[in-house]
């Protein structure tokens, strides 16, 4: 977990860290890391699932309704015209 | 030349893939929820229509359907994408390894899954320094994701395999205006390094920005340079693919299973679904079953779903050839009038045809009587006198024949007798249809 | 005959022990067959803001609320604030709130657990009150524990999280605070229940409150690093259990010291996916120029608003899902998950429970804390994770105290057995005297 790793991991976030915190969380994760290769010894499987309990096949019908009022939804965020603003493209 | 298309196309469901909006919103941002604007709190609900509409498509693709199937995260940072990660299917596609067909030619078919379309930026401002402004109705609408092997062979080729591929997906789930919105990213390779056009809008610009590019790459190659391979865009405007921004950093989508949703056990559902016959395949059908040529088939295939109905039940009537002349001929002419009528008249239709192929008319004959029956109404809005020369024939006919009167009282159907004959003598001067109301007017009277 | 908190009872206990996040601020006006409750500042209310502990959600009013608040106020629940928490849930003594830190209800130099350490001080110090809170790692236990009330811990998926800010999307649960099971009985029924909003809450079969556990089993590996006031408390408490009429037994379940690795990985990679969304735009602190580039007007925002708990556990969790760590950290992980699931199963085979102590030390310092490192930190939550991950419901329930700082054991039952869980709370408070602070509220 090198400054190197952590700035690549920030940049893929969209962290912006100075560069102590760069120093400061490569050192942190760094021992989290090393710690957490124990698991490298525990035996791999082929059945496992996303959550603890298994959650199957659960489906909505195709109906349009309509919980929440979309003005207010729109008086919620910045915008022009009710488009919502955002930043430049490049 | 090596061509492989990413073809994205909106499914035709009433609600969005993971929230209960409308996917018919027309101002921008009023068909929107926590769910499809990745407020904190909210979290998805699958469509059944989708899943469902997704696994016909991977079966009709001739994909191998995966018995279970679950959902993953995109994460990348767009302002399109509301939650900054796309709900998609990564490791668990609905099919893979399919194929499609064009013309004698099979294209691989990679995968087919389903995932949420972003929402719809427009850009404004100065040009390089436009600011973004989102309209979020189109988040969440489901997209059904198709990646094709690198089998096509140049543009045109491609261009085909998508208007087939609309075709045949039009009549599967009723997409209209696929043409263009659906949205393509081509992969390809003139040489050997590939490239890769993103995000294309449309049939149209598909064709334009795969020739633009292999002209790019021949070019190249012809001056001795060598390809580099990168991710480019194609600007409608200018005609041509651009490079893509100097990006500062490659996304790492990192993967994450999606555990809100679970799993799907879709095996037993797409073992039980059958697909039905589409155009094409009926066409090559048509083709090989009753020897016509494969072009003619699309034809009449393509012309329209009931024509080509009544063109099988012709030609098992008198044959393909004629059968192929006649819709092809007279019937596809009139197709726009006679369309409605044909429940009805299909067995006039019939008729005529046999009676031309077996030389119980003259082929001029059957044609006015076509054309009489597709412009019947106006034959019921003939002047009066008309009527007149009509109604005077019919009485004598009926006077003639006490025999069809008596016949008439217990037995509608004993008219039909009269009718023919009227039909005759007249040479389909009236349609059959005022014929029998003036018919049975008359009898009417008698009994 | 509910007592209702009057607000300069709130005030005064803010003040002292900074417990809400906010609260009502007009005087409380009750009826008849209300009740009080309050939220963790992760669930979603529409009276109130829902920051989630974090600078980064400054502002944001959710115009709906979470499912298990509108149950509550379906049947007369008032809610009268929202209670202090680590930002997001990251953390152990809500000692990474962006809105002050929560201070213990006996002791105000410690730290009331985390990251429900609001909720746990609210229940403590407020007379029959109710508080919502959330564990994703342990989160109930250890508040509970330290704050010296009863915290449940529901079977994953019991407790629908629509309105639930996620930390942890397979991990999160919400769950109960309060001075007595009785009310555990009397309120989870009202939370729990499908909910069509939130398909993980579709898997579970019908609640029920019976049950009985006769039978514990203690982990030997639960007994080590434990220091001298929760080893002794444990031990008095094993006996009174024995005393009456429970048998306990010693077990070892090995996997178990894969817990703290696998939860860290599969939690921290979730909460990365999940915390994307925070980057000024549509809700929340929304204060950047929009004439920049939409890289630097997220990362701005994200830079600016995140604590640095956040932004380590970002760091960790979007690494554990890269390509070329992915299968080493994030699958496996899930493939661990499902190894201690089957231990825990093949373990209640023989037995109702599974006891040990809730956590390793009393409510630590606030000068103790600074001077842990993360791993420290993380590492404190071994007793706690291994339910959590294995999504089993758990109960803490305060067990002894050493210097007036209480102590908690943790019962965790097989999933969908709350209803025993909740009947051994009930007979345990009825041979052990729980301690509350005495505070006018």
């Amino acid at each position: 977990m090198d400054r190197e790793t952590v700035s690549k991991v920030a940049r893929v976030a969209r962290l912006k860290l100075t560069d102590e915190e760069i120093e400061q969380y490569a050192a942190d994760l760094e021992d989290i890391i090393s710690a957490f290769s124990v698991l490298d010894e525990a035996p791999a499987t082929d059945e496992y699932d996303l959550g603890p309990v298994k959650v199957e096949d659960v489906l909505r019908e195709d109906v349009v309704s309509r919980d929440s009022d979309p003005a207010e939804l729109r008086e919620g965020m910045k915008t022009k015209n009710d488009w919502v603003r955002g930043p430049r493209l490049s | 030349m090596k061509i492989g298309l990413e073809i994205h196309v909106q499914l035709p469901t009433k609600s969005k893939l993971f929230c209960s909006c409308s996917t018919s919103g027309s101002t921008p941002n009023s068909s929107v929820c926590p769910i499809c604007l990745g407020l904190p709190g909210s979290r998805p609900f699958l469509n059944r229509q989708a899943l469902e509409m997704g696994v016909l498509i991977a079966k009709f693709l001739n994909c191998k359907i995966s018995d279970k199937v679950w959902f993953a995260r995109k994460t990348y940072f767009y302002p399109d994408l509301p939650k900054n990660f796309q709900i998609t299917q990564y490791d668990s596609p609905l099919g893979v390894d399919g194929h499609f067909m064009i013309g004698d030619k099979n294209v691989g078919i990679w995968r087919a899954h389903i995932e949420e379309d972003p929402g719809r930026i427009k850009r404004v401002g100065r040009s390089g320094e436009e600011v973004a402004l989102v309209d979020y109705n189109r988040s969440g609408i489901p997209l059904v994701e198709i990646v094709t092997a690198p089998d096509l062979s140049s543009p045109a080729e491609a261009r085909d395999f998508l208007t087939d591929l609309i075709i045949e997906l039009r009549h599967l789930i009723d997409v209209t205006g696929a043409e263009q919105t659906m949205r393509v990213d081509a992969n390809i390779s003139v040489g050997e390094e590939r490239v890769e056009i993103k995000n294309i809008t449309g049939l149209r610009n598909v064709e334009k920005g795969l020739k633009s590019e292999a002209n790019r790459q021949t070019k190249m190659l012809a001056a001795g340079k060598r390809i580099v391979r990168e991710t480019r865009h194609f600007d409608e405007e200018r005609g041509v693919t651009m490079p893509g921004r100097e990006k500062e950093f490659e996304e790492d989508y990192g993967y994450i299973g999606e555990p809100d949703l679970g799993t799907y056990r879709i095996g037993a559902l797409a073992a039980s679904m059958t697909v039905p016959e589409t155009p094409l395949v009926r066409a090559a059908r048509l083709s090989e079953e009753l020897g016509i040529g494969a072009q003619a088939a699309r034809q009449i295939v393509l012309t329209d779903w009931a024509l080509a109905d009544l063109f099988e039940v012709l030609a098992a009537k008198v044959g393909a050839e004629a059968a192929m002349s006649w819709t092809m001929g007279p019937l596809s002419s009139s197709w726009k009038d006679l369309k409605e009528k044909v429940p009805e008249l299909r067995e006039d239709i019939v008729g005529i045809v046999t009676a031309v192929t077996s030389g119980k008319m003259t082929d001029s004959e059957g044609r006015m009587r076509i054309s009489a029956l597709s412009s019947g109404q106006e034959a019921a809005a003939a002047p009066a006198e008309d009527v007149g020369d009509l109604d005077a024939l019919i009485v004598q006919l009926v006077d003639e024949h006490p025999e069809v009167v008596r016949d008439y009282k217990g037995n509608e159907r004993a008219a039909n007798f009269l009718i023919g004959q009227v039909m005759k003598a007249t040479k389909g001067k009236y349609s059959s249809k005022v014929v029998a109301e003036r018919m049975k007017k008359e009898l009417g009277k008698k009994v | 005959m509910t007592t209702f908190p009057t607000v300069d009872g709130l005030r005064a206990l803010d003040e002292k022990h900074l417990i809400f996040c906010e609260r009502l601020e007009d005087p409380l006006a009750f009826e008849q067959g209300q009740f009080h409750f309050s939220a963790k500042d992760n669930l979603c209310a529409r009276d109130f803001q829902a920051r989630a502990g974090s600078r980064v959600l400054k502002g944001y009013r959710p115009p709906f609320d979470a499912t298990p608040i509108r149950r509550l106020k379906e049947i007369g629940g008032l809610l009268i604030g929202k209670t202090n928490m680590d930002e997001f849930g990251f953390g152990t003594f809500s000692t990474n709130s962006g809105f002050g830190i929560p201070r213990n209800p006996f002791d105000p130099e410690r730290s009331c657990g985390g990251s429900s350490g609001g909720a746990a001080a609210a229940a403590a110090l407020i007379p029959e009150h109710l508080a919502l809170g959330v564990s994703t790692g342990g989160s109930i236990s250890c508040p509970a524990s330290f704050c010296g009330v009863v915290g449940l811990t529901p079977t994953y998926g019991r407790v629908s999280r629509w309105g639930l800010i996620d930390y942890g999307n397979s991990l999160d649960k919400v769950g109960l605070l309060t001075r007595t099971a009785r009310d555990l009985e009397r309120y989870l029924p009202v939370i729990s229940g499908p909910d069509p909003k939130d398909p993980t809450s579709q898997a579970q079969p019908v609640l029920s409150m019976k049950g009985e556990v006769t039978s514990v089993a203690v982990p030997t590996e639960a007994l080590a690093d434990l220091s001298p006031e929760v080893t002794a408390a444990f031990g008095e408490a094993l006996k009174e259990l024995e005393r009456n009429g429970v048998k306990v037994m010693e077990v070892t379940i090995p996997s178990l010291r894969y817990a703290i690795p696998a939860y860290y990985i599969l939690a921290t990679s979730e909460a990365s996916t999940n915390l994307a969304r925070y980057c000024g735009m549509r809700f929340g602190v929304m204060n950047q120029e929009f004439d920049q580039g939409f890289n630097d007007f997220f990362a701005q925002t994200r830079s600016e608003d995140f604590g640095p708990e956040a932004k380590r556990r970002i760091l960790l969790g979007t690494f554990s899902r890269m390509v070329g760590f992915r299968n080493r950290y994030y699958i496996k992980a899930l493939q661990v998950r499902q190894l201690i699931i089957r231990e825990y199963n093949k373990v209640f085979e023989d037995c109702d429970a599974v006891l040990t102590p809730t956590m390793p030390f009393i409510a630590p310092r606030f000068d103790e804390i600074a001077r842990m490192k993360p791993l420290e930190m993380y590492q404190a939550d071994f007793l706690t994770v291994p339910p959590n991950l294995a999504g089993m419901p758990h109960v803490s329930l305060p067990c002894g105290y050493s210097g007036g700082m209480p102590i908690g054991m943790q019962a965790v039952g097989p999933q969908w057995a709350e209803g025993s869980l909740v009947s051994f709370a009930r007979s345990w408070e009825e041979s052990f005297h729980f301690r509350f602070p005495e505070v006018r509220a």
